[in-house]
């Protein structure tokens, strides 16, 4: 016990010795301490005692297997000791019982090895069954790593392929990406372009508006200056007939035909009229040039219609493709209608054309034009879905029609006044009141109708279904239906609306009697005519005497109709196909305009 | 630094020899020879006897096998106390090995608890932990560990891994160091002449002025007879783990290095032996 506490007291008393000296030194002396006593305590308690408690183990281990063997060991000995004779007797019949079991037991298990080879045998042929199969199975198996191998190989073939695909597709993307960056610029530069458009019509009609009130000053002050010359006009009315003032003419010829219809009986003003003309025709044909010819009013019926055989004027009359070219009634003012969107109005006179006005207002091209019979008025139709009606003295329309569902083809004047009708690709016909400006009547037709004439109470029609259709106008129902040969590009009647001309696309013109209401039709084709375009518009002279068509080659063809032989080709001017031919009511022109911006003067002069 | 490790080492394996003797009022078929044992001072006696239990079993009728339980001097032995615990306390200044006597009858259900798993002292052991740590740190170490940490926490003592339990253990010990240690220490202190198993009180390990307490001050508060008076003969001898260390050490240092695995630090107060 006193080596137990002995060895702490020493390191005790000099760690308070040390614990005085400084709190560092202190520290360390409680630890070392600590660990020193940790160290003895180990020594004494484990150290000591670990070999002898593992020897101690061991032994007992041995021990108690030496204990084990002996205790049977001595068990045998004392069984031998104790031997006697009938023990061994015994013994010697135990001993033959166990032989005989043992035997038994031989018998037994010789049996056992016999199945025990049969089943072996079994196994033996399962066993080499199944290497049988097993062969069989590896050749199937190579079988699959070969197909294996070529999936493979095709993959990569594909693979390869694809590749090569997405790097075209790559390049095409690029490529579209280019496209698309180059369309976008196009747009832009498109876009600006319009807004020049814009920009110029706008500056277009400030200009117009300036002028026009500029010019109602003048008129203003012109008035308030000369009060008297005007009280003396009015108090000379006689004398109209020969006043020289162009601004004038329409007023003067308008009192004049009041005038004359007044006085003519109610049964027969046609034929007064045309005599009238007659006289006016004459005399016009002594002085062409005289100032005179101007003051004409519209010519109703031309006697004697002249074919042309030379041009007179060729011009570049639109900035875009021409559809549609009338005359006048009064045969000296010309509209033309193209795709630019605009009518220009020519003033025909001593052999040449010259602009006079433009009419603006549709936002499609223009597909038909016609001016109403007093010539003061122009109805056009316009792909853009409507119908527009212009007063000649304003470039702005006056009237537009909207309804049809698509562009509309054909717009004519009505018999009955005030009255419109308009035929549309929409296939449906439409009747306009101009006063109202409102759709009266919409006629539902089988087919795209490409256009219409009006003689009175009746409506004809010509559609792409190679019919031409008669309808009642105040019905509104089809009365008669007259075959075609081919799609119809265009319809014409003859002023005394007896004959009906039709233009078809099998390149043939086809007159028909209206008066019989029969079959009595005559066809007029030429070598080289073809018909250039599902519009393209025939017509007949105004002495119903000639037709003329322009041909998809550029020339204007005539035909006689008393013959029914071609008269004339026109030729050469055209460099393309000529979409629309209108002959002066004078009889004196033709006029031919075709898709490349082209219109021709045609006359016999 | 190196030295706080070697301590640590030194406690973990620190083994006490033992010779186990049946009992001999015990029924047997043949004479049962002793069997000698280093027990490890901070595991438990039912998790390390297993080999004892299997050498007298050999000797013993199975009929006549009941829980198996320890004697020292006729004292039984609370498994629940770690080993060195139980060592110091009633057997330090005897004559080593340490003789204990194994029972397999009359368990002395008054003085012991049963123990017939593993599972239990596992229990045991965890809630010491906890307990441990809801003093050190309000609970918050333990809390935030997962179960396998846990796990781990018993499987290093089962098996006597050092490294393995440390490693999970060392966050145990952390303190945050403007504190100065951890908020209590987790002491007990046992003596063999008290009815009380023991006493366990709260205590800072700084001072409310801010020095370290040691364990001077420690037993000042809970013991002050085991601290001798100047010139006085020594009545008490202090023993942690085997050993005496100075009253001048400082508790929170103790408490990390000197702690069983438990983290409680076990301190026995045993009479001087007067020879």
């Amino acid at each position: 016990m006193a080596a137990v506490s002995d060895p702490p007291g020493a390191p005790e008393r000099s760690g308070r010795l040390l614990a005085g000296r400084g709190g560092g030194r202190s520290a360390e002396t409680w630890k070392r301490h600590v660990v020193r006593q940790l160290k003895n305590r180990d020594l004494r308690q484990h150290t000591m005692f670990q070999d002898l408690i593992r020897f101690y183990t061991q032994l007992l281990e041995k021990n108690s297997l030496a204990k084990g063997i002996l205790s049977s060991s001595t068990r045998c000995s004392s069984s031998d000791s104790s031997s006697s004779i009938s023990s061994l007797l015994h013994q010697n019949d135990q001993l033959k019982k166990t032989t005989g079991e043992l035997a038994y037991q031989v018998v037994e298990l010789q049996q056992q090895i016999k199945i025990k080879e049969c089943v072996l045998e079994e196994r033996h042929a399962r066993l080499v069954e199944e290497q049988c199969r097993l062969v069989g199975v590896f050749g199937v198996r190579q079988e699959l790593q070969q197909q294996v191998e070529q999936v493979q190989k095709k993959n990569r073939v594909l693979k390869m392929e694809y590749d090569a695909l997405l790097e075209r597709q790559r390049g095409a993307e690029t490529r579209l990406r280019e496209a698309e960056d180059k369309g976008g610029h196009l747009l832009e530069d498109m876009i600006h372009l319009k807004q020049q458009a814009a920009d110029r019509m706008n500056s277009l009609n400030e200009r117009k508006s300036r002028a026009r009130a500029l010019k109602l000053q003048r008129d203003l002050q012109t008035t308030v200056t000369s009060k008297v010359p005007i009280d003396s006009c009015s108090s000379a009315p006689a004398s109209r007939s020969t006043s020289p003032k162009n601004e004038e003419r329409g007023e003067s010829t308008e009192r004049r035909r009041t005038r004359l219809f007044r006085s003519a009986s109610a049964s027969s003003p046609r034929i007064l009229t045309s005599i009238r003309k007659l006289f006016d025709r004459k005399r016009r044909g002594r002085s062409v040039c005289s100032l005179e010819e101007d003051l004409m009013g519209p010519v109703g019926v031309c006697l004697a219609a002249r074919v042309p055989v030379r041009a007179l004027q060729v011009l570049e009359a639109h900035e875009q493709g021409i559809n549609a070219v009338t005359f006048s009634p009064s045969s000296d003012l010309l509209a033309t209608g193209g795709t630019d969107r605009v009518i220009k109005l020519w003033e025909v006179r001593a052999g040449s054309m010259t602009h006079r006005a433009t009419l603006d207002g549709s936002t499609e091209g223009i597909t038909c034009i016609e001016f109403d019979p007093t010539g003061s008025r122009v109805l056009a139709a316009s792909y853009d879905k409507s119908a527009l009606l212009w007063q000649l003295d304003n470039s702005v329309p006056k009237l537009t029609l909207t309804g049809h569902s698509r562009k509309v083809t054909a717009a004519r004047f009505s018999s009955s006044i005030h009255r419109v009708v308009t035929g549309s690709a929409d296939r449906t016909i439409r009747l306009w009141d101009l006063q109202r400006a409102a759709c009266v009547q919409v006629v539902e037709v089988a087919s795209y109708c490409s256009d219409l004439v009006c003689p009175e109470n009746c409506i004809i029609s010509g559609h792409y279904d190679c019919k031409i259709r008669v309808w009642d106008s105040r019905a509104g129902s089809c009365i008669q239906e007259l075959p075609a040969q081919g799609k119809v590009t265009s319809l014409d009647i003859s002023p005394d609306h007896r004959q009906l001309l039709s233009c078809c696309r099998d390149d043939c013109l086809q007159l028909v009697d209206l008066r019989w209401w029969s079959n009595a039709r005559v066809c007029f084709r030429a070598e080289g005519f073809k018909c250039g375009s599902d519009s393209t518009k025939a017509v007949i002279s105004p002495d119903s005497c000639f037709l003329a068509a322009g041909s998809a080659d550029g020339a204007v063809y005539i035909w006689n109709v008393s013959t029914g032989n071609l008269e004339t080709r026109l030729s050469d001017k055209h460099s393309s196909s000529i979409s629309a031919v209108s002959w002066s009511l004078s009889g004196e022109y033709i006029v031919s305009v075709d898709k490349s911006r082209w219109a021709v003067l045609w006359s016999d002069l | 630094m190196a030295d706080d490790k070697d301590v640590l080492r030194d406690v973990w394996f620190g083994r006490i020899p033992t010779c186990f003797t049946l009992n001999p009022d015990e029924v047997t078929e043949r004479e049962a020879e002793p069997y000698y044992l280093l027990l490890p001072r901070v595991s438990y006696l039912t998790l390390v006897t297993d080999k004892v239990k299997k050498h007298f079993l050999k000797v013993m009728k199975a009929e006549d096998v009941e829980e198996m339980w320890f004697e020292y001097e006729g004292t039984p032995l609370k498994w629940h106390y770690p080993i060195g615990v139980l060592f110091d306390l009633h057997a330090s200044n005897t004559v080593l090995p340490w003789n204990i006597t194994v029972h397999f009858k009359n368990f002395p259900d008054h003085d012991l608890l049963h123990c017939l798993s593993n599972s239990i002292i596992e229990a045991h052991f965890m809630s010491s932990i906890k307990e441990a740590d809801a003093l050190k740190h309000k609970s918050q170490v333990v809390n935030d560990m997962q179960k396998k940490d846990h796990k781990q926490l018993w499987m290093g003592l089962q098996n006597d891994k050092f490294d393995q339990f440390w490693a999970m253990n060392r966050k145990l010990m952390e303190y945050p160091t403007e504190e100065g240690g951890f908020r209590y220490i987790p002491f007990r202190i046992y003596q063999t002449m008290s009815d009380r198993p023991f006493i366990q009180k709260l205590f800072r390990p700084v001072s409310p002025e801010g020095n370290a307490h040691t364990l001077s001050d420690l037993l000042k508060e809970i013991f002050p007879a085991a601290i001798p008076n100047e010139g006085e003969q020594k009545r008490y001898q202090v023993v942690i783990h085997g050993i005496e260390p100075l009253l001048e050490t400082p508790l929170q240092w103790l408490s990390e290095h000197l702690s069983h695995p438990d983290n409680f630090l076990h301190i026995c107060i045993i009479p001087t032996p007067t020879d």
